[in-house]
């Protein structure tokens, strides 16, 4: 075995600019391809940590047809058991209910179609950190009455300053038209520009008053202890209440849902794909030097070298020559990352095409062990499938190439 | 029990296409401590006798006997493994390991038989001293010239203590004063240790120092020629009688079995 691995060692740097390119390759490959699924990993871990910290909470509640129909009359039912039920619940550990309905936005400038979210701040601020998007003015607990804040980039297209008053047309539980006039205290700008363009956010104390003749409440957004606990409380709710439907984080957002399942598939094809590239320059590779080593092969199955010997041999060969790259590219990407991991990502100069995206400027690449467990996996397969074909050739190598006339 | 015996061996390439008689009936039989060449015209079968010897190619009729043992009926694998026990190769192109040293290269093949470590040095060394190679074990084979090149595949041959060793045109590839150095260094062996050997040549100055000349044509033996001592015979195997056939250039008074000879 020893000597085998010895032969295979100086077999590959028989060629050294050759089997130095084939490694650099695989090394900067495989660097490549994790440190860019680390991004995309933390990417989406972002985007998936923001819209649950900014917006939707761990799981909401809303009456069956509201998020599809967005009518003002298409309440949570019997809201305040919901809600004693949830303080009462260990798991739960916040809420805020939200009165909501989808209506218009006028300005001198023109009109735009906008989700009204009333919200009782206190509430809010401990389920979301959406106050923390705030860009300019102030929130909206200020105690101005009719107080309303708006997105920055809805702002600049109807022209709006702070101060500015704007007219919210909508109907109400009656179906009546309703219109009241609001006071602009402050511009947020969250991390989707397409957010900020379709949402406004009022008091929903104040928001009642047009829309109810009590407290309506359309979305209960609420948080949990531990991520894991989600479905069963979402479960329990549904379980518990009828003519409401409560869906978890995954559900409501339907591109957190892609988020997460991309993200597991993602390390993967990327990995593949870096992978079988390489595995097709290694195959050219050991099937070049097997063609030039024909006579040498040949005269080791003469003289008696078992063929598993020789299968070994080449196998070895190309194993030892990928794994190298491979390692070594592995321990860059891993040294990449958690250096990474410290310091981000900055995308800043990028970030004004990125923030359109929803997405934040700086990324903190993640890759979790068990990912590291499966790409080395993944890689370790990959070279030895690669490596086996030429192994496979040169035990078919007929001995007699060893006396053949170059 | 010969050390070869081969049994009206024959081979056809491409028996379907274009049917080429390489062999045609070839029974000879070579006993220990033979100095045996295979001489004859180019595409005479020499190449293809030698490998059906070797065990390296299956006859298409016929059987070749090693020491007793059939080789005609075996498995590629076993094959191989009775190549390393019993037979060493030497071939017109040196074929040693380029990664390896001279030492290496002598001692991989011990290295295949599982010997002892210490051992298989210790014997690599001598060997290539007695191919007077001594100063250079540590070279490759690139740094080597031809000449030197061939002694260490002769020595390597050896290491693994073989029946007998098979070159097929082991000098074509040298200039003169190798060819001869490196035949002065086989009859050495075959001499002091009782090597035997069988090449195949066409090479005059070489075929003028063998013991025993067979001389192939069109595939079949065409005279077989033994010079050693005083007790030169000349006649063609499975004729018979060798003073009825006119085709001996011996002196006539051998018998006329060819195999009868000890050394
Ligand atoms: N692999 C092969 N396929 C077809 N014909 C072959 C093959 N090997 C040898 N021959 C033919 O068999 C005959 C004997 O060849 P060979 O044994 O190489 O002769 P020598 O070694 O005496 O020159 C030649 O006619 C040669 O062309
Ligand atoms: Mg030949």
């Amino acid at each position: 075995m020893k000597t085998l691995i010895t032969i295979a060692w100086r077999n590959i740097w028989r060629h050294p600019a050759r089997s130095g390119v084939l490694i650099a390759a695989v090394v900067v490959g495989l660097w490549a391809g994790v440190v860019t699924v680390g991004t995309v990993n933390g990417l989406m871990q972002q985007r998936i940590d923001y819209l649950i910290d900014s917006e939707i909470a761990h799981a909401q509640i809303h009456h069956p047809e509201f998020l599809a129909e967005g009518y003002s009359w298409l309440n949570i039912p019997d809201h305040e058991e919901i809600l004693n039920w949830l303080d009462e619940d260990a798991r739960v550990t916040a809420w805020s209910a939200r009165t909501m309905t989808d209506g218009m936005l006028q300005s001198p400038v023109k009109t735009s179609g906008v989700r009204i979210r009333g919200i009782d701040t206190d509430r809010e601020t401990r389920t979301t950190d959406f106050h923390e998007n705030m860009v300019e003015g102030e929130y909206l607990d200020s105690g101005i009455r009719n107080a309303v804040i708006v997105g920055k980039s809805l702002a600049q297209d109807h022209n709006l300053r702070i101060g500015n008053r704007i007219v919210l047309v909508f109907e109400d539980t009656g179906n009546e038209l309703s219109s009241a006039s609001f006071n602009i205290v402050g511009f947020f700008e969250s991390a989707s520009t397409e957010f900020d363009e379709r949402n406004v956010f009022v008091r929903s104390e104040d928001f009642t008053r047009y829309l109810a003749d009590e407290l309506v409440v359309h979305e209960i957004a609420f948080r949990v202890a531990e991520l894991e606990m989600v479905p069963a409380v979402v479960a329990d709710v549904n379980a518990t209440f009828s003519g409401i439907e409560a869906q978890t984080w995954r559900e409501i957002s339907p591109e957190l849902n892609v988020l997460v399942e991309l993200g597991g598939v993602m390390l993967y094809v990327i990995t593949l794909i870096i992978m079988l590239a390489l595995a097709f320059g290694i195959l050219n590779t050991m099937l070049m030097a097997l063609f030039e080593r024909m006579r040498e092969i040949g005269m080791l199955l003469s003289i008696g070298m078992s063929k598993l010997r020789v299968f070994s041999m080449i196998l070895l060969e190309s194993v030892i020559l990928t794994l190298s790259g491979a390692l070594t590219g592995f321990l860059l990407a891993w040294g990449s990352i958690l250096y990474l991991t410290g310091s981000g990502i900055n995308l800043e100069r990028f970030a004004a095409g990125i923030a359109e995206l929803g997405w934040d400027h700086i990324i903190f690449p993640i890759i979790s062990p068990p990912e590291y467990v499966g790409i080395l996996i993944l890689v370790i397969v990959i070279t030895l499938l690669a490596s086996v074909y030429p192994a496979l050739k040169a035990i078919r190598i007929n001995p007699l190439e060893a006396a053949k006339d170059s | 029990m010969a050390l070869v015996r081969t049994e009206k061996l024959s081979k056809v390439y491409n028996p379907d296409t274009v049917p080429v008689h390489a062999l045609r009936d070839v029974s000879i039989t070579i006993e220990p401590g033979e100095f045996t060449s295979i001489v004859g015209p180019s595409g005479s079968g020499k190449t293809t006798l030698l490998n059906m010897i070797g065990g390296l190619d299956k006859p298409s009729s016929g059987k070749v006997f090693i020491n007793g043992t059939d080789l005609t009926g075996m498995k590629d694998s076993k094959l191989i493994d009775f190549r390393l026990q019993n037979i060493g190769f030497v071939f017109q192109h040196y074929n040693l390991i380029p990664v390896f040293t001279a030492r290496e290269n002598v001692s991989f093949i011990m290295l295949l038989q599982k010997r002892d470590k210490k051992e298989m040095l210790r014997r690599a060394d001598e060997l290539l001293e007695s191919v007077g190679l001594g100063d250079r074990k540590d070279a490759r084979p690139k740094e080597m010239s031809g000449g030197q090149q061939q002694r260490v595949a002769v020595a390597r041959a050896l290491a693994s203590e073989p029946k007998f060793i098979l070159a097929d045109e082991p000098t074509a590839n040298l200039d003169s004063t190798a060819a001869m150095n490196l035949l002065d260094i086989m009859l050495r062996m075959n001499k002091e240790q009782n090597v035997t050997f069988v090449f195949s040549t066409h090479d005059q100055r070489v075929i003028d120092r063998a013991r025993r000349v067979i001389t192939m044509v069109d595939g079949a033996v065409d005279s077989d020629e033994r010079r050693d001592g005083t007790n030169e015979s000349g006649d063609s195997t499975g004729k018979g009688n060798s003073t009825g056939t006119g085709t001996s250039t011996g002196t006539g008074t051998g018998n006329g079995n060819g195999n009868a000879q000890k050394s």
